[in-house]
């Protein structure tokens, strides 16, 4: 497998703000945007069809090969935002490159705006127009309407497509109006960018780190009685009353007793958890309620998740996240083997061949 | 019902364009209501399409890919519902609950593609290194073209081979390679946040990346808040960053003022 060790510069090289892009240019990029998921993966998910979507945008502000080189590395930088919403990404993303902002800027200025649109997108579109035109449309379906399918489609494109375009032309604008007060303080402009995108970062790490151990580790068995209460005749309560006394902390599980054996009657607890005493009541009426004891026997489990999870929730994703932090700035980790580690870990962990239980 | 090969080669294509749908394209012509609807073409009857199409669209309008979740996959158990009915002349609403289990199957193979996707990147690296805007789209092609086989051929032999055959396959997998690529799956993201980390952070910053990780937990215990959980978190970190930016620049300015005045003195 190719693997390429490249450093993305800090600044570009050709400084000069690239030209205007131009409608039919940001048309293209807002058409692409549909492959946004094209090559979706789970180490930076979207980044391929990501800069998919942006090479047309790019290929005319960046006239310097060397400065596109390193404009198309660093989009390939993780990248998770809705499919529907991404030209807003897209268009304030291309200002900035077309502005030749630090590189630093436009990766934190990328991975900030295009989070947050995950939840916005998931509320418009899957909990919002999808139920209703699928709801209202799925209906007609069942009862045998043959245009329900295409209108389900016509309105749902119709939306997507007016979000598509309106955005990348809004956001793009936007960007290029808000881009001299921004770059008259650089320096202070960067280090915000920064620490919005290590805030999200940290963000992220809770809301898309599932990774947890479940596993659980058999500790031992508890021991209790429980009680069960029936009605039975006079004749049939003499019965319990003549069952053997039994120790509670050595008799076998199963065993069925209305006392210990000093003859002392138990204490068992219901079905609610409540203590009540077992024993033998006349209802008067040649029936007799008996409460006796079962022993039982069940195992206790120690959760490592639960521990875990007192110590700090997401303790798991935090770790890992900081351990490849390590690799990759201090031991020049490449992406491709924090995945092989990565890989091995999780089928290690996952017991293989049945060595070792699995701790997912 | 003996299927034709026009059939065969219908419900292939069908399903090949459906594939890329569900994550690309319209993103729209992969729901079951529309593919109901033509597999029912296809088989001759368009009528329990529509109504095996309509009755799988209801049940997954609470089953969406939100938050980047993988739910029961649409696609194969969308066209699977249709076919068993149209086919095997199910009941829809049995034909529905008998394709589930294809979708679970489809659910994890996208779980897996996506694992094994990732190295796929290291092309697309290769690919800007050189300043190639065409190796970027030959392989967004190349992409895609796999997805859709992938779903294509898995669809095509369930189509020819029946359920029984889908149980086969289900069972030939050991649990534990399934586990161990879903959980490795579930943890290659952290290979992207690390690398963003890497590229953003100095010093200084450590704080805000656990600033932002403390008030995730927090938001994250609170359920109401699930799905604008980031967008929240979002608002929180803009606030921050802002009036860094505020003190920053002020400061700048307080001592540009400041020269101003020794000059006017």
């Amino acid at each position: 497998m190719a693997f390429n060790e490249f450093v993305v510069p800090e600044r570009y090289q050709d400084l000069t703000p690239g030209p205007q892009v131009d409608q039919a240019t940001l048309n293209r990029m807002a058409l692409r945007s549909c492959f946004l998921q094209s090559s979706f993966n789970y180490e930076t998910m979207q980044s391929g069809g990501w800069l998919f979507a942006m090479l047309p945008g790019l290929e005319k502000v960046h006239a310097n090969k060397n400065d596109l080189a390193a404009s198309m590395y660093h989009n390939l930088d993780f990248i998770n935002t809705h499919p529907f919403l991404v030209t807003f990404v897209m268009g304030i993303v291309l200002s900035l490159e077309q502005n030749k902002v630090d590189t630093q800027t436009i990766r934190a200025v990328r991975i900030s705006a295009a989070s947050p649109l995950g939840g916005i997108g998931d509320a418009l579109f899957w909990l919002t127009l999808v139920p209703i035109t699928a709801g209202i449309t799925s209906n007609m379906a069942i009862q045998g309407n043959a245009i329900a399918p295409i209108i389900f489609l016509v309105v749902f494109n119709i939306a997507q497509f007016a979000l598509r375009f309106g955005l990348m032309n809004w956001a793009y604008k936007l960007g290029t109006t808000a881009i001299d007060a921004l770059t008259a303080n650089m320096q202070a402009f960067t280090r915000a960018a920064s620490i919005m995108g290590v805030f999200i970062v940290g963000c992220l790490t809770v809301t898309m780190g599932g990774t947890q151990i479940n596993l659980t580790i058999p500790n031992g068995t508890s021991r209790s009685v429980t009680a069960h209460t029936v009605v039975v005749s006079n004749e049939e309560a003499a019965n319990f009353t003549d069952l053997d006394g039994i120790d509670t902390e050595t008799a076998e599980a199963g065993t069925l007793a209305m006392t210990d054996t000093e003859g002392n009657v138990l204490t068992a607890a219901d079905a609610d958890g409540n203590a009540v005493k077992t024993g033998v009541v006349d209802l008067g009426n040649g029936m007799s309620s008996v409460t006796y004891g079962e022993v039982t026997e069940s195992p206790v489990e120690f959760s490592v998740a639960d521990t875990l999870n007192t110590v700090l929730p997401k303790l798991v994703p935090l770790c890992l996240v900081l351990v490849l932090y390590y690799l990759f700035a201090k031991h020049n980790f490449t992406p491709i083997k924090g995945i092989v580690l990565l890989l091995i870990l999780g089928l290690l962990g996952a017991g293989p061949f049945d060595l070792w239980p699995s701790i997912w | 019902m003996e299927a034709s090969i026009l059939q065969i080669a219908l419900i292939f294509l069908v399903t090949f364009i459906a594939a890329i749908d569900q994550f690309d394209f319209l993103e729209s012509l992969y729901q079951p209501i529309v593919t109901g609807a033509v597999v029912g073409l296809i088989l001759g009857d368009l009528n329990t399409g529509l109504i095996v199409g309509g009755t799988y669209q209801l049940m997954t309008i609470g089953n969406m890919p939100i938050g980047g979740a993988q739910p029961p996959n649409a696609v194969i158990g969308g066209i699977m519902a249709a076919i068993f009915a149209c086919s095997l002349n199910m009941e829809p609403n049995v034909a529905v609950a008998a394709a589930i289990p294809f979708a679970l199957l489809g659910q994890y193979g996208v779980t897996l593609f996506f694992t094994v996707r990732a190295p796929l990147l290291e092309q697309f690296r290769a690919a800007a290194v050189k300043a190639d805007p065409k190796a970027v789209t030959i392989w967004t092609v190349i992409s895609e073209i796999i997805l859709g086989l992938i779903f294509a051929f898995i669809v095509t032999l369930f189509f020819i081979g029946g359920q029984a055959f889908g149980q086969t396959v289900v069972e030939a997998i050991p649990e534990w390679v399934n586990t161990g690529l879903s959980a490795a799956g579930g943890m290659m993201r952290f290979v992207g946040f690390a690398i963003l980390l890497k590229i953003m952070m100095n010093r200084d910053m450590w704080a805000f990346f656990f600033m932002g990780f403390g008030l995730a937990c927090i938001i994250g215990a609170i359920e109401s808040l699930a799905t604008p959980a980031l967008l929240i978190l979002a608002f929180i970190g803009f606030g921050i960053a802002f009036w860094d930016f505020q003190q920053q620049t002020e400061l700048k300015g307080a001592l540009a003022d400041g020269g101003d005045m020794e000059d006017g003195i």
